[in-house]
């Protein structure tokens, strides 16, 4: 019987495998709440213990070891030494969240209430400074608070938007040597790797939820007028970001080696529901360049297959992904419009792997019944399983609200889809 | 002058702020959306022509490129920047009465929700559009819905939510509200939402675009 990170390896160069891999608390993209974390130990007859949030903003809870096991997961993540909210993931303690559930937070997670009764984070968990992230009552994780400082047209400074890309620290290096001589050690699932830094312009990204102070365009709707507006700026704020990309990833690449399998280089959202947030032409003429330098340097120097993740209706930018570069689009969307995963096998599935779309996220897998969850999984991974070139990833991470016994239903779905 | 109109409709379909905005590149220099409104308004041309015929116009404009997928969302943002620039010079018009409004249009992101582009998009295409705004922000709970409808009787109401985990907070909502008013005009969007929804929980209309919306409240307007 192979491993799981020769079932990945396989499926990863578009070939079919023994069965489809799983991916469930990888990435941050491909993640599980904690609340459903906890519940899916419960479900499998795993002994309770407080769950680690390992991804504040989203808040995000471990897959350990064991759970994998238990719901036959092949793929877990290498992650950055730091959270969204600049604080490392160490010295962990209880915290209780809104919903009554006790969890493990790392000691940077620092919070207070503000008069409404929602919860605020620091950044690099320093209390003194502007909160940057609010979590309101009846949520279940956190946005970010935008602090945008009054913009002055004239002297607008890319520079001031690129505070964020420095060179990879020793502490960053280190802590990726010791992840990937661990992984080495006691794992034999596949490895994807987020290692930050790459992402162009991620609307998640651009208000600094980390920084204390973040500087120049920081508002979301700023942002995207920018990108029309002053194409200019964004210009130099991506050719300064990808010169500082590759030589990091130079870097990183020297103490991961080949152990990473896939690596995760930009979250950056293209779609909307039934549409994009740009043309192709401005896409072509504003991100190709730039993810096309990087993704060529990691196809000369490197085995990392790219994983690219864009929410929503991307189908008209399919094709401009794959000349970019990109490997594994993620997370296959597969409600939105024009994405059905039928045609996208069809046109694009030689050419690229997809890495999600198992699982409608939207409608079946938190609203539908078990027996439509498992025959609806089923039936996509027959969709997209055909012939390889599938990793079964929901679409987008698994939300607080679904019903444990949903989630349960779609690991039968993918077991039945495999045969097994 | 008598280009002025058309003028100032252009400008709010291409995002052309004032004339020091360098965007779009092919108006550099030209006066923008809040320039020419004023020059409108000086020239004595009724505020109600230049709301219609300059702002409406423009709006409906990029709104329907929006719908058919040739503009997107930084383009319409761009667009509101416009309007809003030239709405400015209007809104003493509105104070007087001078020019009515169309309706109330009370809209917000539902509780536990912070997500806000796509209703600020569809709030500024609706105060486009002539109506009046009220936009209650985002995170906002029933209370505060049913406070805002006191204050404006025979308003319409549009709910948002981007979250499956906050749908069931929209479901509430529209609940509070129907037990108080159930003949009341409730619209539901977002990107989960959908008309199978919309009637499930007893709302009056979804559309998964700007444009639906406003397309709609004429019906209700006129």
């Amino acid at each position: 019987m192979i491993t799981s990170r020769e079932r990945l390896e396989r499926v990863l160069l578009r070939k079919t495998a023994d069965r489809i891999p799983v991916d469930m608390g990888a990435t941050s993209v491909t993640g599980v709440h904690v609340r459903v974390v906890e519940q899916l130990r419960r479900a499998t007859g795993l002994p309770y213990q407080p769950v680690k949030v390992i991804e504040p903003y989203q808040m995000l809870g471990e897959v350990d070891e064991q759970l994998c096991d238990a719901l036959g997961i092949d793929v877990v993540g290498l992650w950055a030494r730091k959270t969204m909210f600049g604080f490392e993931n160490q010295s962990w303690r209880e915290f209780r969240t809104f919903w009554g559930q006790v969890v493990l937070v790392p000691d940077g997670f620092q919070t207070t209430l503000d008069q409404n009764g929602d919860l605020l984070i620091y950044p690099e968990g320093d209390r003194n400074a502007a909160p940057s992230g609010r979590m309101p009552k009846a949520s279940f994780f956190f946005d970010t608070i935008v602090r945008q400082e009054p913009l002055d047209e004239a002297h607008l400074d890319p520079q001031d938007n690129l505070e964020e890309f420095a060179p990879y620290s020793q502490e960053d290096l280190a802590h990726w040597s010791r992840a990937v001589a661990r992984y080495r050690q006691t794992s034999s699932r596949g490895l994807i790797g987020s290692i930050g830094g790459t992402a162009l312009g991620d609307i998640a990204m651009v208000p600094g939820p980390w920084m204390k102070r973040p500087r120049g365009v920081r508002d979301i709707a700023e942002w995207y007028m920018t990108l029309v507006a002053r194409p200019d700026y964004v210009h130099a704020i991506f050719e300064k970001q990808t010169e500082m990309a590759l030589a990091n990833l130079e870097a990183a690449h020297r103490v991961i080696g080949d152990a990473l399998q896939a690596v995760f280089l930009c979250g950056t959202d293209f779609g909307t529901q039934d549409s994009q947030f740009c043309s192709v032409d401005t896409f072509q003429e504003l991100f190709l360049p730039y993810y096309r330098r990087m993704n060529d340097w990691i196809h000369r120097h490197t085995s990392w297959k790219v994983f690219k993740h864009s929410c929503g209706a991307v189908e008209p930018l399919i094709e401009s992904f794959i000349e970019a570069g990109f490997d594994i689009l993620n997370p296959v969307q597969v409600n939105a419009a024009g994405m059905d995963p039928r045609h996208l096998k069809e046109r694009f599935g030689s050419r690229l792997v997809f890495w999600g779309g198992g699982v409608d996220t939207q409608k079946v897998l938190p609203f539908g019944t078990p027996e439509e969850v498992e025959a609806h999984v089923v039936r996509q991974c027959e969709v997209l399983g055909r012939d390889g070139g599938f990793v079964f990833n929901t679409v987008h991470n698994i939300q607080a609200n679904v019903p444990v016994e949903n989630v349960m239903a779609m690991v039968r779905g993918i077991r039945r889809a495999n045969g097994s | 002058m008598n280009d002025i109109l058309p003028r100032l409709s252009l400008c709010v379909e291409s995002g052309k702020v004032n004339q020091a905005a360098a965007y779009p590149p092919k108006m550099k220099g030209q006066p923008g959306a809040d320039e020419l409104c004023r020059e409108a308004i000086a020239a004595g041309v009724p505020p109600a022509q230049i709301l219609e015929e300059g702002l409406v116009s423009g709006m409906a404009r990029i709104g329907e490129r929006f719908s058919q997928g040739k503009a997107f969302v930084p383009e319409m943002l761009l667009a509101a920047r416009a309007m809003t620039a030239a709405m400015a010079h209007l809104r003493p018009f509105f104070t007087s009465g001078e020019v009515k409004r169309r309706g109330v249009f009370v809209v917000g992101t539902v509780a536990g929700d912070l997500h806000d582009i796509g209703k600020n998009i569809v709030a500024m295409m609706v105060e486009g559009a002539g109506w009046e705004v009220v936009d209650l922000g985002v995170d906002v709970k029933a209370e505060r819905f049913l406070a805002e409808i006191e204050k404006h009787p025979g308003c319409v109401v549009g709910l948002s939510a981007l979250l499956t985990t906050t749908m069931v907070n929209m479901e509430k909502i529209v609940a509070d509200i129907r037990a108080r008013h159930p003949a009341l005009n409730v619209f539901v969007g977002g990107a989960p939402v959908n008309q199978e929804f919309c009637k499930r929980i007893g709302a009056s209309f979804y559309s998964p675009d700007p444009q639906g919306v406003v397309e709609r409240l004429k019906t209700l307007a006129a």
